[in-house]
């Protein structure tokens, strides 16, 4: 992988590291509750400031961290009309299906791609190392797939236009 | 509108009803019990057995029947596909309208999909106005135009060293515009949001058989396209599933419970051998093992049946010492 975006990885790898210090914190607010305080932000000494990594003017991540949750958001790459739309297509797929990643969350940030949003609880079940290593694979692995599915269009199309010619001869 | 049927067959299956019914061009009568029955053949397999019926004339004529819209529909693009391989203006095209050879001529083989036909010179240009409905299909089908338009002035002579493919296959070019000879056309026509494709067909694309396959390519480009999309939303949908898959495998090895998970056999022997016990449990188990092994060294080598001579089954018995004064076996002297 080229040296900006392991830079780039590697920054957001310990930045996680210092902000998934979670614990459980009741709504201060509503007796009973227990909410992610960075999705409601109505208590300002429970927030940190959030962090913006930027690898270039269209790829960035946000992470905002709180006491007992934190959201990270990512904005990938699209050089092209095609990856625009697989992108959309591909992130949009995941995230109707974040049940099934827990730690993902159903609707991006406005600004961004798609977001995650890890609660303390979710620090209580999985291996803290083991999810900033998930978040980061996800990455790689988004940005790998969008340029497999570029390819493998173009190259289905390139192919399907060489048969119907070759039906003229 | 008519159409000559010349197999006997099919003249008796088929009636034509004159005239046609409201709204329509053609109405046709289809004798159902006229089409020939099968001969019956009788197959046998090392483990079953089973008959079925096999009869090629009666699928010929269900498929002649079948094509017969295509054929009607078709019937005027090879009129003027043959006329440009005549190379003879004076053949005019069926068209009240238009008293012009060279007004394009509108052809519908699919509903509110047509496509229009021009005479230039020495060749025949065909122009299909792309729509689609969804945004990522205009964005597969551009690639694909693109394609087809790169790939169509390669063969076509105009790009690439190799002489031999000049003239073979249709020039292709793709324009967001329509063609000016389009002018006067329906509005409704002319609106596309993927541009206007098309194909310019030469006399040698029409020499001999290559006139069916030219006019049935032509007709089924549209289907064609759709098709070729169609495919490729498919293909991204399951490497989109898989990819899906590999990643919620990756966040279910994050979790907590994994280690105490039942694992496989081998894994839980390998397991209960490192397993150490703690705490009170630890120390039981500890004497458990020591006196084990007190045993053993006591009894170290354990023959099958002389079980009368082990130390806790002893026929020789020893003396017992004991500190009560009571038992005393003997008697002071005086």
């Amino acid at each position: 992988m080229a040296n900006p975006l392991r830079l780039y990885l590697a920054c957001i790898k310990n930045t996680l590291e210092a902000a998934m210090c979670l614990q459980n914190f009741p709504c201060q607010e509503v007796e009973r509750h227990n909410k992610p305080e960075v999705e409601l932000k109505t208590s300002p000494e429970l927030l940190l400031n959030p962090v913006l990594i930027c690898r270039n003017e269209a790829e960035k991540c946000l992470i905002e961290s709180s006491i007992n949750s934190l959201r990270i958001s990512l904005k990938v790459k699209q050089a092209d009309e095609l990856e625009n739309i697989l992108t959309k297509k591909f992130l949009r797929f995941l995230s109707m299906r974040a049940e099934a990643f827990q730690v993902l969350r159903r609707k991006p940030v406005q600004g961004y791609d798609i977001s995650f949003l890890i609660t303390n609880y979710h620090c209580e079940e999985m291996q803290k190392q083991k999810l900033i290593d998930f978040i980061i694979q996800f990455m790689e692995d988004i940005e790998k797939e969008i340029s497999e599915l570029k390819i493998s269009v173009n190259t289905r199309g390139r192919l399907v236009a060489t048969e119907f010619l070759k039906q003229f001869m | 509108m008519q159409c000559s049927i010349s197999e006997t067959n099919i003249v008796y299956v088929i009636d034509i009803v004159d005239p046609p019914r409201l709204g329509f061009q053609l109405t046709l009568k289809l004798h159902l019990d006229k089409i020939p029955r099968g001969k019956f053949i009788l197959c046998t397999s090392f483990h079953y057995f089973f008959t079925f019926s096999f009869n090629a004339e009666a699928i010929k004529i269900i498929t002649r029947i079948s094509e017969i819209q295509a054929i009607i529909l078709s019937s005027q693009l090879k009129e003027m596909l043959k006329s440009l391989n005549f190379q003879d203006d004076s053949q005019a095209m069926n068209n009240n309208n238009n008293n012009n050879n060279r007004r394009p001529i509108r052809i519908v083989y699919h509903p509110s999909e047509p496509f229009y036909v021009f005479r230039q010179r020495e060749k025949i240009t065909a122009v299909f106005p792309m729509n689609f409905r969804d945004n990522s299909d205009v964005v597969i089908a551009t690639s694909f135009f693109q394609n087809t338009v790169w790939f169509g002035s390669v063969y076509f002579g105009w790009v690439g060293p190799n002489q031999k493919e000049m003239g073979k296959a249709p020039q292709c070019s793709w324009s967001p515009v329509p063609a000016y000879q389009l002018r006067g056309e329906p509005v409704q026509d002319l609106t596309t949001n993927s541009g206007f494709v098309s194909f310019d067909i030469t006399p040698r694309h029409v020499e001999g058989k290559r006139l069916d396959k030219t006019v049935w390519n032509l007709l089924n480009f549209y289907a064609y396209v759709k098709y070729h999309i169609k495919c490729s939303r498919g293909y991204i949908q399951r490497r989109m599933r898989k990819r899906m898959d590999s990643l919620v495998k990756l966040l279910n090895n994050t979790s907590l419970k994994e280690e105490t998970q039942v694992m496989n056999g081998r894994c839980k022997y390998i397991k209960e051998l490192v397993k150490v016990p703690k705490g009170k449990l630890m120390i039981k188990q500890r004497c458990k093992e020591m006196s084990r092994r007190v045993k053993i060294s006591r009894f170290r080598i354990k023959i099958n049946g002389c079980a009368r001579f082990r130390f806790n089954q002893r026929w020789i018995s020893l003396p017992k010492f004991s500190s009560n004064p009571s038992n005393k076996s003997y008697t002071k002297l005086d």
